[in-house]
């Protein structure tokens, strides 16, 4: 969906937003086209909440500027911007009833829908939603996954320009959030609708996001499809904060002959890279693209250190000299292993990634190589 | 060890039960006193015969003191002066509650200073101005001079009440197409109704309990009850049972409705610095 | 457009500013009268400079005046906190006899000062007062409650003492109530007697409301006027001249407006003083507080 001919539905531009002494959005630019499911990811404290707030117009950017359907919002005010937004707190009105909850945009002056018109729609998003059963009550006897639920259908209810969501399914537990992450795009209202959801969690985020952008700090670090993310992350945090086990990153240096040597000696692979050689470097590499035993690619010897099972699958961390690294194996291949056993292992150049060293001030930069 | 546990037990509701007695000892006395006849009055204590005489003739403005208009004068300021103070002070404990804007805090401070400024400060030189301004001995210039006591109260409680709801509420009613009044009229004030209905019956309490107000702006025609209940002390021959009568039926209706907002009042009596 | 939100606040906030500086307005006024001889004798004053303040401090009666008003505050507000914390202590017990009880508590406390006053001046009354009758089997007939300097500031203070109690009582019952109960629980568990339950955890723990009651009731005190112009107007001589009182006497009785207001003057200035002292002191107490939780 996300082509380059689909135009613009929300832009900022170099936005920024501080409350006091501290920064909360440091020149954000962040573009999400018409129709996308937008997945913005990032810790607590990075923006994500006051990016939302500042496209629906409850914040007030100190710079920059909003644009939604390439119309710069200046002194639009919220109710005039057509977008809906679903609060982490739910924002429910705790004196009114969920039907009320769901009715509020649709009697507000902006839609005005007819009282059956309107009691008809809501029918059919509490349906979708699973929640017909609870309209009546007063949302302060609902559960918490009742009242996330309500205040999705507030937002799926109307029509809107986009939808932004602020950790929707954060509050439910894992089970029924599971089930939600799949009902959640098949909603015919999501599919037609730019949609700009927000998480910390990066598993929702590569399972939902048209595109994903990752925020820290009040930027946006790096934006792309789920591939683009995953095989070649900005720099080793953005690596680090998608798939579990967590990428190895093996510290290590260049070499004059374009290859990787580890502070031991222990780990050394060809890189083909233009990196000054002597420079301090991070190999990056997934734990499901490390294979035990003989295979294509680069080979390296190490022995067992410990084996966890996680299901199906069980987690080998090996010693590579000073080095540990883990991987993920099918739980037929490792059931014979032993701590100290010596293993081999491959790795397909094509799935190494190389890093800059982490630094204090900043983490470190992914380097092109071939 | 039991057995000295429940000695201790009653004891303490033993000198529970003494305070109580100190507390209410006085308006039960007052009840006693007004129901005495006047040639009663000083011939015994707890024997005699009861009469409404006392009422009547405080009611029955009898004695040269127009009680009853008090009683109506203390209504229409007490009244003027909640509906004044909220009228001016929702806005502002809004507006004070939700932004942080220049100024804001020193209103705030000016107001809580009001609460413990000496009122004669203020009076004395209302007493001069009023004279001149024609304000003197009316409605108008009893309900400004109560906002001393009402504004202050009304701003910092509902500051707190506004204060305790999260503005992600009427940020909500804004994304569903309300304007920020539609918002505030239709989300906010529902949910500080409780707070509204705390603040302006302590106002108003407040308002009708103040002496020196009336005391020295007004001298009969907008003359209130606190003042009328003390000029039964007056004159020659103390009228004892119609002071109880007059003081009596003066603290009934804040007695009523203190009775109704128990539940409030904590937070209302510390300005909210206390909440329950 | 980015103005028009900056003003929104302050649209709101206008009615209250313009209702604020309708009370300031008279607040400023006075204090440029006290630079006047301003009085009914001379309703064309002169402009006399500072002369007004340097009468009110070399006066002896401005100085008995303080002495009484303080005497009258700190002793009002000690008693009333004790008393107050007590009975909250007492209350917090929720026994049936406490539970009817607290219903009641606050009846005193909605009674205009003024009409309190007028109901134990009827009761103090020496020769046919109710106190002294129910005194007279312990052979205390005949105190003349009001009618000598001490027994008057007494009974001032006492009429004090009954109406404002259960505002100390209510806001320490309102602490004790959002205690948390698990320090409690440990030092049951630890087999920690009363007292030092009560001075290690409850005191320091509740402190920050009771500071917050006493706080309210010492400054209202300092500002007292009601109970003693019903009481007492003063008497018997000077001995319950508060502050206030002098100031009524000054500029309304004897119609002297600059130099009554000019007492009021001092006496903010004094009750400013101490507002700033003790919110000041309020805030570390609360910190010291915290820290105990």
């Amino acid at each position: 969906m996300s082509t380059a001919i689909a135009s613009t539905a929300i832009a900022l531009r170099g936005i920024r937003k501080a409350y006091g002494r501290t920064t909360a959005l440091d020149g954000l630019e962040l573009k999400v086209a018409e129709g996308e499911f937008f997945c913005l990811l990032g810790p607590s404290g990075a923006g994500k909440t006051t990016t939302l707030k500042t496209i629906a117009g409850l914040e007030q950017p100190d710079a920059g500027t909003v644009e939604l359907d390439g119309k710069d919002m200046r002194g639009v005010e919220p109710y005039d911007r057509g977008v809906a937004m679903c609060f982490e707190s739910y924002a429910l009105y705790p004196h009114k009833s969920a039907y009320d909850n769901l009715a509020s945009p649709l009697r507000s002056p902006r839609h005005r829908l007819p009282a059956a018109k309107a009691r008809e729609r809501i029918g059919e998003i509490a349906e979708l939603l699973g929640i017909s059963a609870l309209l009546d009550r007063p949302v302060g006897q609902l559960s918490n996954g009742q009242r996330q639920r309500v205040a999705l259908g507030r937002v799926l209810v109307r029509p809107a320009r986009a939808f932004l969501l602020d950790e929707p399914l954060s509050h439910l537990d894992a089970k029924l959030r599971q089930q939600m992450r799949a009902e959640l795009k098949a909603i015919g209202a999501v599919q037609r609708t730019t949609t700009l959801y927000v998480t910390h969690d990066s598993v929702e985020a590569l399972a939902l996001g048209d595109r994903i952008g990752v925020i820290r700090d009040g930027r946006i670090v790096q934006t792309g499809t789920r591939e683009e993310i995953w095989y070649r992350p900005y720099d080793t945090e953005v690596a680090r904060a998608f798939g579990r086990p967590r990428i190895n990153l093996l510290p290590g240096t260049m070499t004059p002959d374009r290859g990787f040597r580890s502070p031991d000696g222990k780990v050394e692979l060809p890189m083909l890279s233009d990196t000054t050689p002597g420079t301090d470097v991070l190999i990056g590499v997934r734990p499901r693209d490390l294979t035990l035993g003989e295979g294509a690619g680069h080979q390296l010897t190490g022995t067992v250190y410990v084996t966890e099972v996680l299901g199906r699958s069980v987690e080998v961390t090996v010693r590579l000299g000073e080095q540990h690294v883990s991987l993920v194996a099918p739980r037929g291949e490792v059931t014979a292993l032993r701590p100290d056993d010596p293993v081999r292992l491959s790795v397909r150049p094509e799935n190494l990634l190389l890093f800059e060293a982490d630094r204090p001030e900043r983490p470190g930069r992914r380097i092109d190589h071939e | 060890m039991t057995m000295r546990k429940r000695l201790l037990g009653w004891l303490a509701d033993a000198a529970l039960i003494l305070y109580f007695l100190f507390a209410l000892f006085p308006i039960a006395w007052m009840v006693i006193l007004s129901l005495k006849p006047t040639n009663e009055l000083f011939s015994t204590y707890f024997s005699f015969s009861p009469t409404l005489d006392g009422y009547r003739t405080v009611l029955g403005d009898s004695e040269g003191i127009p009680f009853v208009r008090f009683f109506v004068n203390s209504l229409v300021v007490s009244l003027g002066a909640v509906a004044l103070s909220l009228l001016v002070g929702l806005p502002a404990a809004y507006a004070s509650a939700r932004w942080r804007f220049k100024g804001s805090e020193n209103l705030m401070f000016t107001l809580l200073s009001f609460r413990f400024a000496p009122e004669l400060t203020v009076i004395i030189p209302l007493f001069v101005l009023y004279q001149k301004l024609g304000l003197f001995d009316t409605y108008v210039g009893m309900v400004w001079v109560l906002q001393l006591v009402t504004l202050p109260l009304t701003v910092w409680i509902m500051r707190s009440y506004f204060a305790d709801l999260t503005p992600e509420l009427e940020q909500a009613a804004l994304l569903d197409g309300y304007t920020r009044k539609q918002a505030f009229v239709r989300v906010a004030l529902p949910l500080v109704k409780p707070g509204v209905a705390a603040v302006s019956l302590l106002a108003f309490i407040f308002a009708w309990n103040n002496f020196v107000f009336p005391l020295i702006l007004t001298s009969n025609e907008a003359q209130t009850v606190t003042v009328g209940a003390l000029s039964f002390l007056g004159g020659d021959r103390p009228k004892y049972n119609l002071t109880a009568a007059a003081a009596l039926v003066s603290v009934v209706p804040p007695l009523l409705l203190a009775l109704t907002i128990q539940r409030y009042l904590v937070r209302g009596l510390s300005f909210g610095a206390v909440k329950s | 457009m980015g103005w028009r939100l900056a003003l929104r606040p302050y649209v709101l906030i206008v009615p209250a500013l313009l209702l604020t500086c309708g009370i300031l307005y008279p607040f400023g006024l006075g204090l440029y009268y006290t630079l006047f001889d301003f009085s009914a004798s001379k309703p064309q004053p002169d402009m006399v400079r500072f002369e007004n303040y340097e009468t009110v401090f070399t006066q002896e009666a401005f100085w008995n005046s303080a002495w009484v008003t303080v005497l009258y505050a700190v002793g009002a507000a000690a008693v009333e906190t004790v008393l107050g914390v007590a009975v909250a202590l007492l209350l917090h017990r929720s026994t049936i006899v406490g539970r009817i009880l607290e219903k009641i508590l606050i009846l005193p406390l909605m009674i205009a000062p003024v009409i309190a006053a007028i109901i134990w001046k009827l009761m103090l009354q020496p020769s046919v007062g109710v106190v002294n009758y129910l005194l007279r089997p312990f052979g205390l007939g005949g105190v003349q409650w009001t009618d000598t300097p001490t027994g008057a500031l007494l009974s001032s203070i006492a009429v004090d003492v009954w109406v404002y109690t259960p505002f100390v009582a209510i806001l320490a019952l309102a602490g004790l109530r959002s205690l948390p109960t698990s320090p409690f629980e440990a030092a049951a568990v630890d087999g920690a007697g009363w007292w030092y339950t009560f001075r290690r955890l409850t005191l320091p723990m509740l402190w920050p409301y009771v500071l917050v009651a006493v706080i309210f009731r010492f400054m209202d005190s300092l500002k007292v006027f009601d109970i003693i112009y019903a009481l007492t107007e003063g008497g018997p001589g000077d001995s319950t001249v508060v502050l206030q009182i002098r100031a009524y006497l000054e500029a309304i009785r004897f119609q002297r407006y600059s130099f009554g207001i000019s007492y009021t003057i001092v006496l903010w200035a004094v009750v400013y003083l101490a507002a700033m002292v003790l919110v000041k002191h309020l805030g570390k107490i609360q910190r010291k507080a915290a820290e105990v939780k």
